[in-house]
């Protein structure tokens, strides 16, 4: 599975792929609508890259809570470790 | 059967796809790097790389299967490039129907009720009111036009195809709100106007259903009409059934025109949807109730209620759709009011 910091560091790459901006503005507390500028497309577009990269299953009716990069990328944790036999996260 | 769904991502593909699923079929989606794949979840589909843009892909897509069904042509986000969205969305279309016609198998095609010219009657417009371009009309409709006209030139080069003519497609799971974007801005008190008119409205699963049976219809082409309302009439009777307010200003249609035009441009920059698009303006200026006998007789369409898929609209916004926001402003307001 893949380490946390590095799933992270993949994801930001993603959202800078994806928004055509340079990875290193993309922060933890990044709001990826209002600060970012990710609209819908993208963001489903994020989630479909990172799922099949992973060969995971995601909710999207639960993602759609998502606000910050964090948020998204501890979604993609729990769903991980649900995937893998582990207990969810609380 | 085999049958590719070419948009099987979308708000209506996905339901397209569902149906082909309930029914037996096999089913093989196209796809392109950026499809939100994401949505498929874990239903036993096929996977072919292709893109509207290359004939060719689409060819091999279409290899080995009875059907197409093209549920994703081109849509224009933005009313803002007329000339741009038309050669988009001609050149796509074209590439799709000369896929078709040489792997020799039918193409159904979402098509849209903004194809239609006046009723000839002066009362409701059927089938046979389709209408050429016209710019005059906004950059949706003529796109609509655009792509039909390019279908009927495909027809008499030998294509088997079908055409649907729908309205508004409501229901859950709308990511990228289309007609569901309304309602969206209506329960999230955003709605920056009212104005009236006609518009088509039908449940996204009504739609799903014709694409199915289509599939095996004589008819070349069918309006899919749903219900006919009046917006102001349909927003209002919502606004009441779910305890929002709708007290807003009225504005006419080319007022409504600009506005919706100068907040699309302001979106675009921001790649944000604006709470009444110019396309639906569009619509409501060119809206008329529409006959849709022949696709209940040949289809055997019968239109849910269209309180009922609001109401799940509504459900689902609330829970978790793209509203939820819009939903929370809301819980906030009455609270705030309360």
């Amino acid at each position: 599975m893949l380490a946390e910091n590095d799933l992270r560091s993949r994801m930001q790459k993603l959202v800078a792929e994806i928004l055509e901006i340079d990875a290193g503005t993309v922060s933890a507390t990044s709001r990826l609508r209002e600060d970012l500028g990710m609209d819908s497309l993208g963001s489903l577009e994020l989630l479909s890259s990172i799922s099949e990269e992973l060969n995971i299953h995601l909710d999207i009716d639960d993602a759609m809570g998502i606000v910050t990069f964090a948020d998204a990328c501890s979604f993609v944790e729990d769903a991980m470790h649900r995937q893998s036999g582990g207990d969810a996260r609380a | 059967m085999r049958a590719l769904v070419i948009g099987g991502s979308g708000f209506v593909g996905l339901r397209v796809v569902d149906a082909l699923l309930a029914r037996g079929d096999t089913v093989r989606v196209t796809r392109r790097k950026s499809t939100p794949t994401v949505l498929f979840g874990r239903r036993p589909l096929e996977m072919a790389w292709a893109s509207l843009e290359d004939r060719a892909s689409l060819v091999e897509a279409m290899r080995g299967c009875d059907a197409a069904l093209l549920a994703g042509a081109y849509y224009p986000r933005y009313s803002t490039d007329l000339a741009g969205s038309v050669a988009i969305a001609t050149r796509g279309m074209r590439n799709a129907c000369d896929a078709a016609h040489e792997c020799g198998v039918r193409l159904v095609y979402s098509s849209s009720v903004a194809a239609l010219g006046p009723a000839r009657d002066g009362a409701a417009a059927d089938e046979d009111d389709c209408a050429p371009p016209d710019p005059r009309e906004g950059v949706y409709p003529t796109v609509k036009k655009s792509m039909e006209r390019e279908l009927d030139d495909a027809r008499a080069r030998g294509l088997d195809a079908v055409s649907l003519l729908l309205g508004g497609c409501i229901g859950p799971r709308d990511y990228r709100l289309g007609t569901n974007g309304l309602l969206a801005a209506l329960l999230g008190g955003v709605l920056p106007f009212r104005i009236d008119g006609w518009i088509n409205v039908l449940s996204v699963d009504d739609a799903a259903a014709a694409h199915v049976a289509a599939l095996g219809a004589r008819g070349e082409r069918y309006c899919v009409g749903g219900h006919n309302v009046r917006i102001d009439a349909l927003l209002s009777q919502a606004a009441e059934r779910y305890g929002v307010p709708y007290d807003l200003p009225t504005v006419d249609l080319d007022e409504a025109r600009v506005r919706a035009s100068e907040a699309e441009v302001e979106a675009e920059a921001r790649r944000a949807r604006v709470a009444f698009p110019r396309e639906l303006v569009d619509l409501v200026a060119m809206g008329k109730p529409v006959r849709s006998e022949r696709a209940e007789r040949d289809l055997a369409l019968r239109w849910s209620d269209l309180d009922a898929a609001l109401d799940a609209t509504r459900d689902w916004m609330a829970r978790v759709g793209p509203a939820k926001r819009a939903a929370a402003a809301d819980e906030g307001r009455r609270h705030h009011a309360g």
